[in-house]
């Protein structure tokens, strides 16, 4: 399903729970008009993977999801035999009666998310998740798959995806992707909202939340962000906090009740103790004074 | 497609891009018109969102490109980076690397006259020490000894006549043509690759003499291939990676020399680590990574900040190497604030003052482990 404008894509992903700036919303949009893949980066935690979870909500399609790591390769993207499988039956049947093909047809071919996503008739998001953990051989092997859209299985022979499924890529940016990948595709880079559409998401996602408390809590992260620290807090942490705090029925923020809780928005030691030890009643001074 | 007067406006605003050093190819001046046939242009922000999306596709690039979008779509003057001359300091770097002049090496006969007495002299003269004449030469024996790489047991399997895995595919075949019955099995086995590898050099003015050996060491690290980043540091943090990728050692030298602002200046050590693990570390480019620092250790601020940086790079590394010049006089004690603020979170802490140290470095480098006491 494509969409007729941004703004319908916008309204669709906002029925899909999701807030997307109008930035993405139009890369979002290109990517399907243009039928290419979306490359989104950005600083962990800023909704990069729940992006493309959202745009398969709103198409009504179905998410393929490729976690890439070190040392992914065909057998665990694309294909796989199954040897056991293939093993017992040249057992089971006579000797010499089973012929290649017999052996190397569909029911004996496992299929990994590339495979599923090019050979499947109905609308699909493949999402390749985190593309930077995967090594280069693979990023140059997803070269090819990405610019014609087919598979080729040295057994069976080539499948050209009968309808192009719609693909998000993502990366943390630890290393550098090769330039010719980049060119295949649409770049975005998702930043930390502004405090408004952090408190919208917030209210969004944590349905029930306090107002006061969501407003407080979207104030209290945007101060850490300005704070030098090594991990500064994504949405995703925010979100995570939020649900804390509402679930100890807290209306709003005191400096007491975020020490015992700062554990959800702050995973390193240094942070969590830096902010605790200096910035900590300040921010939550500011956060309470903002609305 | 869109109508004339936009395709010419865009056209040129590739162009002005290509100016400003982003790299716009014909296909992505195509998908822009494209999309911009797709969106209302009315809408400057869609607009804008769709140029950016089509023509950019690293965030180093953003700012250059809004700079430019805003001086051509709104007519406002562009804020240009004064051009930078640091012509003074190119020209130390560009003599050492061997210049076109100052290509002093011995002729044969000469050569072999001075012979291999000669060179063992060179490996264990302090670089301090070397005329440029046998800085010349020095150098071609420097970049052989900085070709190397520490490896890694790779995720990846391959086929091994001693592995432990059974390599199920091979097996299926081989087995089509003996009714179901391996009679010959195969194996595959995990690989070694290249090791990540993070090279941070001292460029401040305690190191002038010592810096350009060692750049070179490190450009020919950068040369072994992908998963090397080499910086400099003084005052600042300088990422070295693209200009040491040249494969000349000499332009290479000199393009970073460009690059690099405060060449032979202070030093703020703790405030260079810091930028690194805010910039990179967070990026991850230091997990698994053997990170190799080249400093004197004379840290000008609080050592303190020092300290803590360096267990924070620690922690992410696989191993973390020292080299310190000074540690090749046997009576230096590392008793300067940064030198001992750092030293709990080193692995190895080696000299790097000449050449036979330079060779004991890469071999290091090559067998490195985790985890050895410094």
């Amino acid at each position: 399903m494509t969409f007729a404008s941004i703004d319908a894509l916008e309204q669709a992903l906002r029925e899909a729970s999701y807030l997307p700036d109008r930035g993405l919303a139009t890369a979002l949009y290109l990517a399907s008009t243009l039928e290419k893949p979306l490359l989104l980066e950005g600083e962990a935690g800023v909704g990069k993977t729940e992006a493309a979870k959202a745009l398969a909500r709103a198409q009504g399609a179905r998410l393929i999801r490729l976690q890439c790591y070190e040392g992914l390769d065909v057998a665990h993207a694309v294909y796989e035999w199954n040897y056991s499988r293939q093993l017992l039956h040249i057992r089971a049947a006579q000797e010499g009666t089973v012929s290649e093909a017999e052996l190397f047809g569909p029911e004996f071919l496992i299929r990994r998310p590339l495979l599923e996503a090019i050979e499947s008739s109905e609308p699909v998001v493949l999402l390749i998740d985190e593309i930077d953990r995967a090594d280069d051989e693979f990023e140059a092997f997803l070269l090819e798959v990405l610019s014609d859209f087919q598979i080729t299985i040295p057994e069976v022979g080539t499948i050209v995806a009968e309808r192009r499924p719609a693909v998000v890529l993502t990366s943390n940016r630890t290393r550098e992707l090769h330039d010719a990948l980049k060119r295949r595709c649409l770049f975005h880079w998702i930043g930390h909202p502004t405090l408004e559409r952090e408190i919208e998401i917030v209210r969004l996602r944590v349905p029930g939340v306090p107002e006061r408390l969501a407003a407080q809590a979207a104030a209290f992260v945007q101060g850490l962000r300005r704070l030098e620290l090594a991990k500064p807090p994504g949405v995703a942490e925010t979100i995570d906090w939020t649900q804390a705090l509402a679930a100890l029925g807290r209306e709003e923020l005191s400096a007491e009740v975020v020490e015992q809780t700062l554990g959800s928005v702050l995973k390193y030691h240094e942070d969590f103790e830096s902010v605790r030890d200096r910035a900590l009643v300040d921010l939550v001074q500011e956060a309470r004074g903002a609305r | 497609m869109p109508g004339d007067a936009v395709v010419k406006h865009v056209v040129t605003f590739g162009r002005v891009l290509r100016e400003a050093g982003i790299e716009v190819g014909p296909q992505r001046v195509q998908d822009a018109l494209t999309g911009l046939d797709a969106v209302e242009l009315a809408r400057r922000e869609d607009v804008y969102w769709t140029l950016r999306q089509t023509l950019v596709s690293r965030l180093e690039d953003l700012e250059p490109f809004d700079r430019a979008f805003s001086a051509w779509f709104e007519r406002a003057p562009t804020r240009r980076a004064a051009p930078r001359t640091r012509a003074e300091t190119i020209r130390p770097v560009a003599s050492f690397a061997g210049g076109g002049t100052a290509d002093a090496e011995p002729a044969d006969g000469q050569q072999t006259a001075r012979g291999w007495s000669y060179e063992e002299l060179l490996r264990q003269r302090d670089f301090a020490s070397l005329t440029p004449d046998e800085l010349a030469h020095v150098r071609k024996l420097i970049a052989r000894a900085g070709d190397c790489r520490p490896l890694r047991r790779s995720r990846r399997l391959r086929a091994h006549r001693r592995g432990h895995e059974l390599d199920l595919r091979r097996l299926v075949r081989a087995s089509l043509a003996t009714g179901g019955d391996a009679a010959e099995r195969s194996f595959r086995r995990r690989t070694l690759v290249p090791r990540k590898v993070v090279l941070l050099c001292d460029v401040s003015g305690s190191m002038e003499a010592y810096a350009r050996a060692l750049l070179l060491f490190v450009h020919a690290v950068v040369g072994t291939g992908r998963g090397v980043e080499a910086f400099a540091f003084g005052t600042r943090l300088t990422r070295l990676t693209p200009e040491l990728a040249t494969r000349d050692p000499e332009r290479a030298l000199a393009d970073a020399a460009k690059r690099v602002l405060d060449w032979t200046g202070g030093t703020r050590i703790g405030e260079s680590l810091k930028a690194f693990n805010d910039e990179w570390g967070r990026r991850a480019l230091t997990r698994g990574a053997v990170v190799v620092i080249a400093s004197d250790g004379w840290e000008r601020d609080d050592a303190a900040l020092l300290g803590s940086e360096m267990a924070r790079l620690a922690r992410s590394a696989y191993a973390v190497v020292w080299v310190n010049p000074l540690k090749g006089n046997p009576a230096y004690q590392p008793l300067a604030g940064g030198m001992r603020a750092a030293l709990p979170f080193v692995d190895r802490f080696l000299p790097g003052h000449n050449l036979a140290s330079l060779d004991a470095l890469a071999e290091v480098l090559t067998g490195i482990e985790r985890r050895h006491a410094a």
